[in-house]
């Protein structure tokens, strides 16, 4: 089986500033990181390779120094690794970005071989669309299912895959090539090890492929090829934060201090109206 | 694959210069780190001595991240608001500062550049002996071949402690440091430090900033930041804690020193953008492992004890890459006589008892014993500032220095004979 | 005029804002047997005030460990277990 796992080069958001002087967010200095709803999806992508056998290729679409975060999910043991860049590429909102992965997938499978699977994480840490899934999906007219929690091959071309939702599960079986979207932390990701660390250097496993390469029309990347538009942002405001410990008598009686604590607190209920929109 | 000639772990400046030197030599080397990139666990001062990295690196005042040639120095005894400091202004480049994270980098590009291969993100976590000699090192499920392991580990030796060779360390040789780093104007740093650019300045202060206990703080002025940090001994730090002498976080006593009215004007309006801890070793040669090297093993850097800490002042950097350069050296040699024998390896110690270092290391374990003693950290500068107060803050006459030594030993009841021993004993061993 | 962050005395958690870290799902850093630990020193040594009491127990909070060790030479290993986080998470340090 060959699968792609999409990965995301993200700002380390808790770690990223809000300068209240400036109003802006202070990214100096901030260090990107894997996207960390990724990993349980490299993770799926890893288990299900041990029991099929084949190859797992991560994928991702941002500006070189996401290499660091490739080498990252190497080291966790993926085979190899594409970084999809270009200046033109820059700017993308989910469509745009969907539509160059979904044609570096069939760059895959044209040139690297036949892709059975993609696989992505739930959401990103900075965005939290979950848009991009569904769309790579949709451009490969494949099908898609998300909050995956379980996935099992059951021979030839069929899955038989888990869904979690609120207070039950389903059960699918579907026919590959399909898109997965794992559910948050379905699946501990695994340690980097030493031997895929060395693996991945010696070998030389990141490919990058430019818009010279994939050949797509300018005008549908990058910011030119994104038809989102941010109309406007509205901060949340922010929950103050107290520490107060109760010691319950009972399951039940925790409960009935906290919903007292909910309703009686000024500032916490003028946060829940906002997040209700309305009265309480 | 998974065989090298040298396996070096950790990626700080001891093991940086062992992999650079043994890659340089034509060995096959395998750098390991466990942080993400070299230097992301590092935390120090900020001053490091040239001449013995330019012994690695004769390239090193054009190519390395030097952010300032330290033309001052400063010592400072503080005590309330009183302080009494003392300036060296120096005649030529003898130590720069810089953020270890660049420093290490930059070490370990300079590894990788020479041939080595490095892989950060890798915990080793055991150093594997097969029949009374070091194979290699596992980390995971994962083992790596090697015919020698160079220990570069740093003063957290997880892996010695897993062999043997070293136990878990005495508080009391130990010390810790909390760290912030300011950002300010490069122009506005040398104005207010009196510095020309491309100078800086190397601060350090005991007294109460530390309550008394053993250790001190320390100013380091880098490009556009500036190092200040408060350094605690473990032990002694721990003791007060318990005893209810110390009542604040480490982080509260770094907080009385960034804004207390000596020092708060050198970073007015300035922004902490980074705060940070790390433990350090103090005293040397009492931290040195069981023994420095064995069948196929060469132990250095802090790991090793190579690191001159009389309390308030820390010197590991340089000392670090010389143990590293000369355990490099011990390496070479051993091949050319045949194997990394424990025999052929001997020359390490040897050669590591002739250097400079050890010279250091022994002259100064006799400066960490006495600065071990909380005397000199609680009793001495309040009796210093005392002295001087009566000299300087005299409203008629003002009393002769031994008439002001005296009363204010009798103030603070110290012993003066008890005093002079003590400092006559510290004067010969500086 | 409001300085937000400028000299003023700083919280202990306002400046553990100004870091970066990586951190791990799981906790390299656990209190194994609270008895004979120095409660006192760990909550004031830690530099990043991991050590913290809940009632008469300590509370250990990985989350901002910066893995300097100074609380594994204060305790024994039947006491406190400690490991480095794997894969390179935990403190990311910039400019120290
Ligand atoms: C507060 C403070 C201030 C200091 N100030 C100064 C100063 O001004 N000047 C000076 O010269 N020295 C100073 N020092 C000392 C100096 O920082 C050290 O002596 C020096 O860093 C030692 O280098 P090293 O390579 O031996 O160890 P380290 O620098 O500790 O490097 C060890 C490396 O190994 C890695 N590692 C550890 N275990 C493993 C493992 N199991 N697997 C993989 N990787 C591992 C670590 O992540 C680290 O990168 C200071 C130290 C402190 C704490
Ligand atoms: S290792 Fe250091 S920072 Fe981490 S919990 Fe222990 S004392 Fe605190």
């Amino acid at each position: 089986m060959r699968i792609v796992v999409g990965i995301k080069w993200v700002p380390n958001t808790q770690a990223v500033r809000f300068d209240p002087e400036t109003g802006t967010l202070i990214r100096k200095g901030v260090p990107s990181i894997v996207n960390p709803h990724d990993l349980p999806a490299v993770e799926a992508a890893l288990r299900l390779r041990e029991k099929t056998g084949g190859e797992v290729i991560a994928i991702s679409m941002a500006p070189p120094p996401a290499v660091k975060g490739l080498e990252l999910v190497l080291g966790m043991g993926v085979d190899r690794a594409i970084l999809v860049t270009d200046r033109a590429f820059a700017g993308a909102d989910t469509w745009a970005t969907s539509y160059v992965l979904s044609h570096a997938i069939r760059k895959i499978a044209a040139e690297i071989g036949e892709v059975d699977l993609a696989i992505f994480g739930h959401e990103t840490i900075d965005s939290s669309t979950s848009h991009v899934q569904a769309q790579v999906a949709s451009w490969l007219d494949w099908p898609y299912l998300y909050y995956v929690k379980r996935v099992e091959p059951v021979g030839g071309k069929l899955l038989r895959v888990w869904r979690e939702l609120e207070d039950y599960e389903e059960e699918y079986e579907v026919e590959t090539p399909a898109v997965l979207s794992i559910a948050i932390k379905a699946f501990k990701p695994r340690p980097v090890s030493l031997s895929s660390k060395l693996r991945a250097k010696l070998e030389k496993r990141v490919l990058t492929w430019t818009n010279a390469d994939l050949k797509l029309d300018p005008r549908c990347v990058g910011l030119k090829g994104s038809p989102t538009i941010v109309a406007k942002t509205i901060d949340m405001p922010e929950v103050p934060r107290k520490k107060e410990v109760y010691r319950p008598k009972d399951g039940k009686d925790a409960a009935r201090w906290i919903i007292a604590k909910m309703v009686h607190d000024e500032k916490l209920r003028e946060v829940l109206k906002g997040l209700v929109g309305g009265e309480l | 694959m998974n065989k090298f000639d040298v396996v070096v772990v950790g990626a700080g400046p001891a093991g940086s210069t062992a992999a650079y030197l043994l890659a340089k030599a034509g060995l096959k080397v395998l750098l390991l780190e466990r942080g993400r990139g070299a230097g992301s666990k590092l935390l120090w001062g900020g001053k490091a001595y040239a001449q013995p990295l330019r012994d690695v690196w004769p390239e090193l005042d054009k190519e390395a991240p030097i952010h300032r040639w330290v033309t001052k120095e400063r010592i400072s005894v503080l005590w309330g608001e009183r302080a009494i400091t003392l300036e060296y202004k120096l005649g030529r480049r003898v130590a720069f500062t810089s953020p270890l994270t660049e420093l290490a980098a930059w070490m370990a590009r300079k590894a990788e550049a020479a041939g080595a291969l490095f892989l950060d993100e890798v915990v080793v976590e055991e150093i594997v002996v097969k029949d009374g000699r070091v194979v290699g090192v596992r980390s995971g499920g994962d083992f790596v071949a090697a015919d020698v392991v160079i220990d570069a580990e740093g003063a957290n030796r997880l892996l010695l402690e897993k062999l043997g060779l070293a136990d878990r360390p005495n508080p009391y040789h130990m010390a810790v440091a909390a760290k912030e780093v300011i950002s300010l104007d490069p122009r506005l740093i040398e104005e207010r430090f009196g510095l020309e650019r491309d100078e800086g300045l190397s601060w350090l202060v005991l007294g109460d900033v530390t309550l008394g206990i053993p250790g001190g703080g320390f100013v380091y002025t880098m490009r556009d930041t500036i190092s200040i940090g408060i350094v605690l001994n473990v032990g002694y730090g721990a003791e007060a804690a318990e005893k209810g002498v110390l009542r604040d976080h480490i982080s509260r006593l770094l907080e009385n020193f960034r804004t207390h009215p000596y020092f708060r004007h050198y970073w007015k309006e300035a922004d902490v953008i980074e705060y940070g801890g790390r433990m350090t070793v103090e005293g040397g040669l009492r931290f040195a492992p069981k023994r420095l090297y064995a069948n196929g093993l060469l132990v250095v850097g802090d790991a090793a004890g190579m690191l001159v800490n009389a309390g308030y002042t820390i010197r590991g950097v340089d000392t670090a890459v010389t143990s590293a350069r000369v355990a490099a050296e011990a390496v070479l040699e051993a091949r050319d006589k045949g194997g990394f024998t424990e025999e052929n390896l001997r020359g390490y110690e040897e050669r590591l008892r002739k250097s400079y270092v050890y010279k250091e290391l022994v002259d100064h374990s006799g400066v960490a014993e006495i600065f071990g003693d909380p005397f000199f950290f609680s009793k001495v500068p309040p009796f210093l500032v005392r002295a001087a107060s009566k000299v300087f803050e005299a409203d008629y006459a003002e009393p002769t220095l031994l008439e002001a030594l005296k009363t204010s030993a009798q103030e603070e009841e110290i012993n003066m004979l008890r005093l002079m021993l003590k400092v006559g004993r510290v004067v010969r061993r500086i | 005029m409001s300085q937000p962050s400028r000299l003023r005395p700083l919280k202990l958690e306002e400046l553990l804002r100004r870091n970066v870290w990586d951190v791990d799902e799981e906790r390299h850093i656990e209190i194994l047997r609270q008895d004979g630990l120095p409660q006192k020193a760990l909550q004031l040594l830690c530099p990043m005030g991991c050590y913290s009491m809940a009632g008469d127990k300590l509370l250990m909070s990985y989350e901002g460990c910066v893995e300097c060790g100074t609380c594994r030479v204060l305790s024994t290993p039947q006491q406190i277990r400690w490991e480095f986080p794997k894969s390179g998470r935990g403190i990311q340090y910039r400019y120290t």
